[in-house]
Order: C-alpha cells, then structure tokens, then sequence
C-alpha cells in the first residue's frame, strides 16, 4: 500500500453525510489507541450519538485522501478479545456489539486495530478473532519505538504475509502518522471485502516470535525508563506508606473541588444578580423580568458556577489515568472499597461527592465495571456535599445552640458519616436486588509511568465542558424555570393572608404560590415528620438547590437576605407558634428536617448529571424515587422518637 | 466449578517466577482471561502484595503488569516449581 495519499481533517463540523464511511478504531486497551486517535483528530473528537450505545464513544469527520472521500472515525473501548466479549453491558461488550451492527450493515465500514508491538502475541490473537468476523482490516502497529529501545526489531510485512492484510507502522508521537493511519483506512476501504469464511490460520504467539527479532543491544533510555517505574513503584506501592500517599492525592483532588466550589458559587450569584438588576427594569420588571433574571439566567448561573469543578476533575482525571497512578490508586485501596461493594476506582467519585455530587457523577466514568459503575452513581446523591452545610449548620445553630459546641460538632460529624453509611448500605441492598448480576473480576492492567500530553488534556477538558453545558446546563435551566414558576406564578382562587397585609411583595408571592398551595396540601402527611407548609415549600424550592433552603424559609417568614444575616431567622424559627401557643418548630423537627437532608436527592443539578450519565430518565427517576422513601420514612421515625 | 485449586496464583511466593498450568472458573472467565495474557505454559511472577488483603501486582511473561483480584488469582493454577528469582 502507499501512504502518499494526501489527507485532510475536515473543517466542517460534525454533521456527516449519509454515504459517508465508517472507520472504527479497536484495539486492547493501553495499546495507544487513544493516542492515536488524539493524533489523527488533533484531540478534536466528540461525543457520537449511536443509537443503543450507552458508552461515550468519540467520532470525528475526516477526509481521506485526493478523492476527499468522506468518513467517520470512531474510537472504540477497548478490547481483550472479541470471541471472549460476552456481557453487553461492559465495554469490551459495546465495542464487540457496534462492530457487528456496523458489520451488518453492509456500509463502508473498515476496522482498524491498533497492534501493540510489545504485546503482538496477545494483539495478534484478538487480529484473529476480527479477520473471522470483519470484512476489511486493517492493522496499525505501535509503540515500535519502545520495542526498538528494548533491543527487539517487528518486521510489519512478516505480519501483512501471515495474515493477509495491510500492515503499517505508526507512532503516536509522530505527526506523520495521521496521514498514514487515514491512507490505510482508504486502502482498506477501497481494497475488496474479505472472505470471512476462511478462517485465518495463522498461531498468533508462533507469528509474533517470527515478526520480532532481537537486537544485540538494549538502549540506556528504555533501561531507565523501567528502572524509574519501578523505583516510584518502590514508594508509590510501598505497603504502609502508598495506601497514604494516594489518599492524601484524592484529598487534594477534594479539597480543591471544595474549596473552588464555593467562590465559583459567589461569582456566579455576583454575575447573575448583576446582569439581573440590568435586565430586570429594561424587562419593565413584573413577572416577565422576575422570570427572565430568576428562573432563566438564574439556572443558567447554577449551570456555570458548577464549570471550575467540572475543569478541576476532569484535569484531574486525565492525569491520573494517563500518568498511570490511578492503576496504582485501585491496587492499593481496592480491598478497602470492596466494603462498599465498589472497587478501588470508585474512591474518586465518592470523596469528590463529599463536595458535590455533580462532578462526582461525571468522575464515575472512570469505572470499567458497568454495574459498578451503575451502582456508584445511584449511592453518590447520598453523601454529604457542601451545599446541605448550610441547611445543617442552621438547623443545629437554632435548635442544639443550648446543647454546646462539642454536641453541636458531633451531630456535624454524625451527619457525614450517615451519608457515608447509608452510602454503604444502599451500596449493598442494590447490588443484591435492582443491580444484580456478577462483578466483572479486577484484572487490571499497570502501564510504565508516563507524563500526559498537556494538548489532549486541554482538549479533553474543553470537550468535557461541552458535554456539560449542552447535556446537563439544559437540563437545569428547564428545571430553574419550572421552579420559578411554582414559587411565584399564585395558585388560582389563593388568598392573601391578612399577616402579610404589610409584607414585601416577594414574601407575598411566595405564600400565594402554587408551591405554597402545593406545600399545604402535602401537610396532611408530612406533618407525620414534623413537616408543616412552610418547610414543605423550602423543601420545593431547595429542589433547584439545597442551599436555597435556608433563603426561601426566610421569605416565607417576611425576612429577606437571611443569607447576610441568619440570626434573624434564626429568632424567628425558635419564636414561631402555632395558633395554639405551642412552638411551631422544635428540637424534634430539626431533627427530623436533617435526616431527611441526609437521605432525599434533594438537587436537580444531580438529577440532570445522572440523566446525562445513565441517557435515561430511569434511574434518576429511580434515585428520587428511593431516596424520597427512605428520607421520609426516616425523617418520620426520628421525629416521634425525638 | 471450582472455586480455588491447591498451587494458585494467590499463594504464590514474591518476586518467584512460576508458569501457568491451568486455568479454574467458569469457561467465559478462562476465556477471557486467555484473552488478557494469563493462558497456560505463560510465566508470571507476584511482584507484591496489596495491603489489608487486596490483589496482586504481578508481571506475566508478555512484558505487561497487571492488578490482579485475589478470587481471580486463586482460579490461576501454577506450578509450584519456580523458574528463576525475578528482580
């Protein structure tokens, strides 16, 4: 085959013609496919949308060659094998089911493996099992460069003899190798389809010792190279001190989702009051304006305080995963998370959950084990985030002040810890019942330590900004809206209470809302928790966000800004009466209030993630589902106890 | 099914390189590890233990290193006569 063929990624974005070809990438995982990929595409890939799929496969347009023949490149997960694939649910079993259907097709479709020239033997048994069921193939040999510093030579038309098809050597460092990857691609498309009938009968370990040859001398680099993984290995996997070290990472990685959580929240309110306050009396303020300010720019507020956490973990990951350290990660605290059920992995989305629960969804995609995965992210909305804090902290400021500030800190304690727990439990009740089925065996590989490349990590993250603005900011803003319209839009026929004769028109609204009117017809029941409208309604309007908590029951006491200044609202909770005299709130209802906090789902931002991550709406309807029994059922049992 | 064989991969000597004889576990698990690079006849060597019990860090004949579950190891059958001391 020739690689003169001249080759051109198309600037035309994404929307590809209907005879366009399809090129997909295989190969087992750690071959450099990825890389590869990441050098023909430039890092430009995106998400594809292939009906039934429910893993990110990334697709780019390409050209290939003079003709400008159009085609579709897409990465696929990785794979051991294809006749060994049997579970659907996995991604070797994705990769093994979209090449079939695309098989089926009878389309221009070409497969391209990615052979890792260190590995051919293990390679070359998966070459075989592809040339049994895939019409045109062909191979790309990589990692040629470490096999060379190794003292071994691969001899590429050895291979293209033994088994029938086009061979080339590539590098993913090379920049060269884009041209060649898509002249092969055009080479295999336009060669004629395969026989498949014919099984290949070439013994892959028998064409590997054939293909490779020893040279006489081992380059210093690559005996360096494994010298220093294996030094850091010394220290990274040390048995006392590496279990500590990867803990102490992921507390970094938590402590600056944390820490950039909050102030990206501020600026975010800062900007959105700002550009509503300029908005609002062009709008000629009323409902419209109010609409427009709170419930439009104020979800998309919410979408884009959550993007410096989103950049965080994903740059996190990244590094993780391409410098090898997460592999070592799982190794070390694998037996540990087994309590929760869960593997090693799963330790990154459960600790970034601690701050909040919307990156932490996206960090489970780390997670090979697809019911692992699954698990993980219906447990995640359990653990405590930042946003419950302020809720908790006054709860406990109004009704445990006169238990001091020892008492007050270990209910701080004990609430984390329930969502912990109960993250465990939940773990273990799901596995047994709705997420059965066997856990995939931890078989994992550890590649060489390796610096990641500072161009695919920015374009990884640009793309994960995308997915999240267009996926889950969408999804927020209609909720934000819907919100809005409840907490404001008044119930038709609703009165206004004769109190509030003198009251700001915000306090006004929100008491003749559908919410309000919503809040009461629920207090029949929820007053078996210790729920009466008010908190109802705060509870509506913390569904947007759990901090909201704390603002809308100031406004439904006639208090704004309690925010600013919680003491009085704080007074105003602990002198409510009830048209009897009694105390309207007790110890017992804050109590019962925080348990409820512990367990519901209580954050549209998660429902989106989760309806993004799972691409259905049925199981994030599933976790409001449960976590609204079990916060109910738990908040009434604390409350009749207390 | 057998659940664990008596010379597995679980209670393999460190740093001894040892030879695959057999694989347990059901036939899809055997496929797939086969597939991975864990077949009969390959050499592995346990580089180290994970701490509280977790799995093992061991390097196989092909160059590659791999995490291994100590349920999976124990369906690895070696022969127990080591092939060299292993750096």
């Amino acid at each position: 085959m020739t690689t003169e063929t001249s080759t051109t990624l198309s600037d035309k974005p994404a929307k590809s013609a209907p005879e366009a070809a399809l090129v997909a990438l295989v190969g087992r995982p750690n071959a450099g496919k990825s890389s590869l990929y990441n050098r023909v595409t430039g890092g430009d890939g995106r998400v594809g949308n292939f009906p039934g799929i429910t893993v990110d496969i990334l697709e780019t347009n390409v050209e290939l060659g003079a003709s400008h023949k159009k085609a579709r490149l897409v990465d696929l997960p990785g794979l051991y094998s294809f006749d060994a694939a049997h579970d659907e649910a996995t991604d070797e079993g994705v990769a093994k089911a979209f090449l079939l259907r695309e098989e089926a097709t009878g389309k221009p479709f070409a497969v391209l493996q990615v052979v890792d020239a260190t590995q051919l033997a293990l390679s070359l048994r998966l070459t075989k099992e592809l040339l049994g069921s895939m019409s045109r193939v062909g191979l790309l040999l990589t990692q040629s460069d470490v096999l060379d510093r190794e003292g071994r030579r691969c001899d590429p038309s050895v291979i293209a003899k033994a088994t029938g098809v086009d061979v080339i050597m590539v590098s993913a460092r090379d920049v060269a190798s884009r041209e060649a990857v898509l002249a092969l691609a055009q080479c295999v498309l336009d060669a004629p389809a395969r026989d498949k009938s014919r099984a290949p009968t070439f013994d892959p370990e028998a064409l590997a010792q054939l293909a490779v040859t020893d040279k006489a001398t081992v380059e210093d680099r690559e005996r360096r190279r494994r010298e220093f993984t294996r030094r850091v290995d010394r220290w990274l996997l040390h048995p006392a001190l590496g279990p500590l070290l990867f803990v102490a990472t992921m507390v970094v990685l938590f402590g600056a989702v944390f820490l950039i959580a909050e102030p990206a929240s501020s600026v975010m309110d800062s900007a959105t009051g700002w550009l509503g306050s300029v908005l609002s009396p062009r709008l000629g303020g009323g409902y419209f304006a109010s609409f427009v300010t709170d419930g439009l720019i104020g979800g998309a507020g919410t979408v884009l305080g959550f993007l410096p956490q989103i950049v965080v973990l994903t740059i996190a990951m990244e590094l993780l995963d391409a410098s090898g350290y997460l592999a070592r990660g799982v190794f070390l605290v694998d037996r540990l998370l087994r309590v929760f059920g869960l593997g090693g992995k799963a330790l990154v989305p459960l600790l970034t959950a601690h701050a909040c629960a919307v990156p932490a969804i996206r960090a489970t995609r780390i997670l090979r084990d697809p019911r692992e995965r699954l698990v993980a992210l219906l447990v995640l909305p359990l653990m405590t985030c930042s946003a419950r804090l302020p809720t908790y902290s006054l709860l406990i400021s109004t009704f445990l002040s006169h238990r001091g500030a020892f008492f007050q800190s270990a209910v701080f304690i004990a609430l984390f810890a329930a969502g912990v727990i109960s993250g465990a439990i939940a773990s273990a009740v799901l596995r047994r019942t709705v997420v059965r089925g066997k856990p995939l065996p931890l078989v994992l590989e550890m590649p060489a330590y390796r610096a990641p490349e500072p161009s695919f990590m920015r374009k990884a993250t640009m793309r994960g900004i995308r997915g999240f603005l267009t996926d889950v900011g969408t999804t927020i803003v209609i909720a934000s809206s819907v919100l809005w319209l409840l907490l404001n839009v008044p119930m038709p026929g609703a009165t206004t209470d004769p109190s509030l004769k003198d009251a700001p028109a915000a306090v006004v609204r929100v008491n003749q809302s559908v919410a309000a009117s919503v809040g009461r017809a629920m207090e029949p029941v929820t007053r078996i928790a210790g729920f009466d409208w008010r908190i109802n309604v705060g509870l509506i309007a913390s569904f947007g966000a759990r901090e909201l908590m704390v603002g809308t029951l100031g406004v439904i006491h006639g208090l704004e800004d309690v925010e600013n200044d919680p003491t009085s609202l704080r007074e105003q909770l602990r002198g409510a009466k009830t048209a009897d005299g009694k105390p309207r709130y007790s110890t017992a209802t804050a109590l019962s209030l925080m348990t409820f906090f512990i367990f519901a789902c209580q954050c549209m931002s998660t429902v989106a993630a989760l309806r993004r991550e799972t691409r259905s709406w049925r199981w994030p309807l599933f976790v409001l589902a449960y976590t609204y029994a079990v916060a109910f059922a738990a908040a009434a049992l604390v409350y009749n106890i207390a | 099914m057998i659940s664990a064989v008596s010379h597995s991969l679980a209670s393999a000597l460190p740093r001894v390189e040892v030879r695959i004889s057999a694989l347990h576990g059901d036939s899809q698990e055997q496929q797939w590890l086969r597939a991975v690079g864990f077949f009969e006849g390959q050499s592995i060597c346990v580089l180290r233990r994970a701490p509280f019990g977790g799995p093992l860090h061991v390097r196989v004949g092909s160059g590659g290193e791999f995490a291994v579950d100590m349920k999976v190891a124990a369906h690895i059958e070696i022969d127990p006569s080591p092939q060299t001391e292993s750096a």
